[in-house]
């Protein structure tokens, strides 16, 4: 057991130093040829970095100022892109993987639905085979990117003979296709839109956009949401980005708030919480270390760090008092540095009744820990074994 | 970074736990009335002592195992687990007291007794349970030969038990710590209503009690000594999650209502998948606080803080939620939930509210910002 991080002086990151002081403002095309924008994923794409030497590339890439690759482009990097080394061909790899590694091809992923997020195996989006081409009918919501996306990663129905789970296929499309169409959602902040509605209307997708095969929807998308969660067990304030409670507890102090004594006893609360976020994702990094899959510690890491997130920002924004109910981004003090979307504790406070939402809602997560992780019955789902296209009629039943 | 046991550590954590399992058996206290001794409070601890386990950190050169703090919790999780009755908690204390206190002569002569059986205590906290470092609770006056000591203290664990009980006690204008033997003539120990009854917990009086100081007393001894009683209590209660989790689990899936076990409904599983996600966030903060003060790390103080403060508070709840899913079984005597509710309860405020331990995690940080 050890829980000391790489320090200045590995040889690691001294190898990564000089090549920044050789390549002085790098683009991400250049750190993609040094496979440093996916770090972890294996030669050509990345360099088979473990979590520690992944680590020191990301720090290294924060300390020249960029953002870091996986937040510009999380669905290409993070959630999807892998998808393609276990379940893609040699030309799906080579016709997506580089754009997205540049971070020139920002991906977003094509799942919830109008009519369910929760119970996205009942999404009714259908792709119909015509010769060596499919035909896309039907309406996502809450897809993020999807307003400057260049691919999507679509799972639709193929065969709604097939019972829910079954029946689900999942594609890369071009996002610029014929029949799409983006609207931005205005959300509840008010800010610049996160999320967007996506209408496909008779989009023909070619056949070899399929990933996996049909039916291989469901599976290849539920580890790609395990792999989202895992991301998000971080201590940062919204889905583990933006401050934690180390910078609120700084803020906190700084500006005398922390004397307070109803405020205190919280942030002291909240502090201990973000240290085992911060604990768990050494957990996280040590199993990959170790070579042990992502299995279900994600749900159960988000699910601690979604509530958490919207304590501190409460927090931060009760320090305030009244003032806060005023818009100003100025909450309490925080580092110069490149906090991505979640830079500033007011924007976090108002938009943080989404972390409980996007990615599994609370109660979904629950049910995933209750049920795979302790071994507990499985909510009934009357739907689940019926041939898809029968279910709307039992839903109705159900109704009466 | 390697946030893992090693396989000496798993080995540890079985081999404890085959012990506790066959050994102990709290059934005896489910019958109102009885009390630790009625649960192998003795027979276990001449076992205990012959694995070494009240010796498990103190050095070899004093005759200990001279190991790691994170075995240290590969055993008090399978103590804690099973709540098993012995004088562990106190004879740890107490060997802790004289590790930092004693003089090389001190320690020569008492630790290497632990190996053979010896039973400790540590008396700090005053009648209000305070660990005020001014409060003159026991005084000590210089005698003949050594010290004798005067006044009382309490919520002393294992003091009825132990053959030496190390004492605080003020001398000029100062704590520092003494060593009075258990038949000292008069030392008075009571033992109290503790509603714990897995554990033994006790007042002293002192009147003038011969007493040996220990030479290298000052002042950092009891901040070092309660870190890492911090530490036991918050592998005993993050292991006391994990068990009682375990147990609810169980009944919700054996327990049928409305024709179907109770832990196929939302209401009792998402309190569970609560409980599962707080059990993993105790656990590794105990580890961390162990492997912190393995490594003298500076964080140490504030690592074993945080775990006490967490692993009590949420060791309180979760019995609570596991007596709330067993239903009205599990308020009775003759369940073992609410030995865990109170060892639970207990532990939250032994050593100082958690509300007291996260005052000392924002008063270390605000130190640190200084």
């Amino acid at each position: 057991m050890d829980f000391n991080l790489p320090g200045e002086d590995d040889p690691r990151r001294i190898k990564v130093q000089q090549w920044f002081e050789n390549n002085p403002n790098p683009t991400y095309a250049q750190l993609a040829e040094q496979g440093w924008t996916a770090p972890n994923w294996p030669a050509p794409w990345g360099v088979g970095a473990d979590a520690e030497m992944q680590w020191i590339i990301d720090q290294e890439i924060l300390r020249t100022g960029l953002e870091l690759p996986y937040t510009i482009n999380a669905i290409g990097l993070n959630q999807c892109g892998q998808s393609l080394l276990t379940y893609g061909t040699e030309a799906q790899r080579k016709k997506f993987l580089p754009g997205a590694l540049a971070c020139e091809e920002i991906w977003c992923m094509l799942f919830s639905e109008p009519s369910g997020g929760s119970d996205l195996g009942a999404l009714r989006t259908t792709a119909r085979r015509e010769g060596d081409h499919y035909i896309v009918n039907g309406h996502k919501i809450w897809t993020s990117a999807a307003d400057h996306a260049a691919v999507g990663v679509l799972v639709a129905r193929t065969d709604p003979e097939k019972p829910k789970h079954k029946g689900l296929s999942m594609f890369l499309i071009d996002m610029n296709s014929p029949g799409i169409t983006v609207n931005p959602i205005v959300d509840m902040t008010g800010e610049k839109n996160e999320y967007n509605e996506v209408f496909l209307d008779n989009v023909k997708v070619p056949a070899d956009a399929l990933l996996g095969r049909e039916g291989e929807g469901w599976k290849i998308a539920m580890e790609q949401l395990q792999t989202e969660r895992v991301g998000m067990t971080k201590p940062g304030v919204v889905w583990g980005m933006g401050p934690t409670a180390r910078d609120l507890m700084d803020g906190l102090i700084a500006t005398g708030r922390i004397s307070d004594p109803l405020i205190r006893d919280e942030a002291a609360k909240a502090y201990v919480e973000g240290e085992i976020l911060r604990l768990l994702t050494y957990r996280n990094m040590t199993n990959r270390i170790n070579g042990k899959p992502a299995g279900f510690e994600g749900s159960a890491g988000k699910m601690l760090s979604s509530p958490h997130g919207q304590r501190m920002a409460d927090l931060a924004k009760r320090s305030q008092g009244v003032a806060g109910m005023i818009r100003d981004p100025d909450v309490l003090p925080l580092p110069d540095k490149k906090w991505g979307m979640f830079s500033d504790w007011d924007y976090a406070y108002w938009f943080c009744p989404a972390n409980t939402l996007g990615v599994g809602t609370q109660e979904v997560l629950l049910n995933v820990v209750a049920e795979r992780v302790l071994g507990l019955p499985r909510d009934p789902d009357p739907t689940a074994k019926l041939p898809f296209f029968e279910t709307t009629k039992t839903t109705a039943r159900a109704a009466e | 970074m390697d946030f893992a046991l090693s396989n000496d550590h798993v080995f540890l954590q079985d081999s404890a736990a085959k012990f506790v399992n066959e050994q102990v058996d709290l059934s005896p206290l489910l019958r109102p009335g009885a009390d630790v001794s009625h649960a192998g409070y003795d027979r276990l601890w001449s076992q205990i002592s012959e694995l070494g386990w009240s010796a498990i950190t103190v050095p070899e050169a004093y005759g200990g195992l001279g190991m790691s703090y994170i075995d240290l919790i590969m055993i008090i999780g399978e103590t804690g687990r099973t709540l098993a009755p012995s004088p562990l908690f106190g004879t740890l204390a107490g060997a802790w007291a004289m590790q930092a206190a004693g003089s090389d002569r001190q320690k020569s002569e008492w630790l290497p007794k632990l190996s053979d059986g010896l039973k400790l205590a540590l008396a700090m906290a005053n009648e209000n349970g305070s660990y005020d470092s001014t409060a003159p609770d026991v005084v000590a006056e210089p005698a003949k030969e050594g010290f004798k000591l005067k006044g009382a203290k309490s919520f002393v664990v294992d003091a009825a038990s132990a053959d030496a009980i190390v004492v605080s006690a003020m001398l000029d204008g100062r704590k520092d710590f003494f060593i009075v033997n258990s038949g000292a003539p008069g030392l008075d120990v009571e033992i109290l209503e503790w509603r714990d009854i897995t554990r033994q917990v006790c007042k002293i009086t002192l009147s003038d009690v011969n007493a040996e100081r220990l030479e290298e007393s000052n002042d950092q001894v009891w901040p070092w000594v309660r870190d890492r009683l911090y530490l036991v209590l918050a592998a005993e209660s993050a292991a006391g999650i994990k068990a009682v989790l375990d147990d609810a689990v169980d009944y919700a899936k054996e327990r049928i209502a409305f024709g179907r076990p109770i832990g196929a409904f939302q209401a009792i599983k998402h309190q569970l998948a609560n409980i599962a996600g707080v059990s993993e966030a105790a656990a590794a903060l105990v580890q961390y606080a162990a492997w912190a003060l393995s490594e003298n790390d500076q964080r140490a103080s504030l690592a074993a803080a945080m775990a006490q403060s967490y692993a009590s508070e949420q060791y309180k709840q979760a019995t609570h939620r596991n007596i709330q899913i067993f239903g009205a079984i599990g308020f009775t005597w003759e369940m073992k939930n609410h030995l865990y509710y109170k060892r639970a309860r207990c532990n939250a405020e032994l050593l100082g509210s958690p509300a007291s331990q996260r005052e000392q995690v924002v008063r270390i940080l605000e130190h640190e910002a200084a």
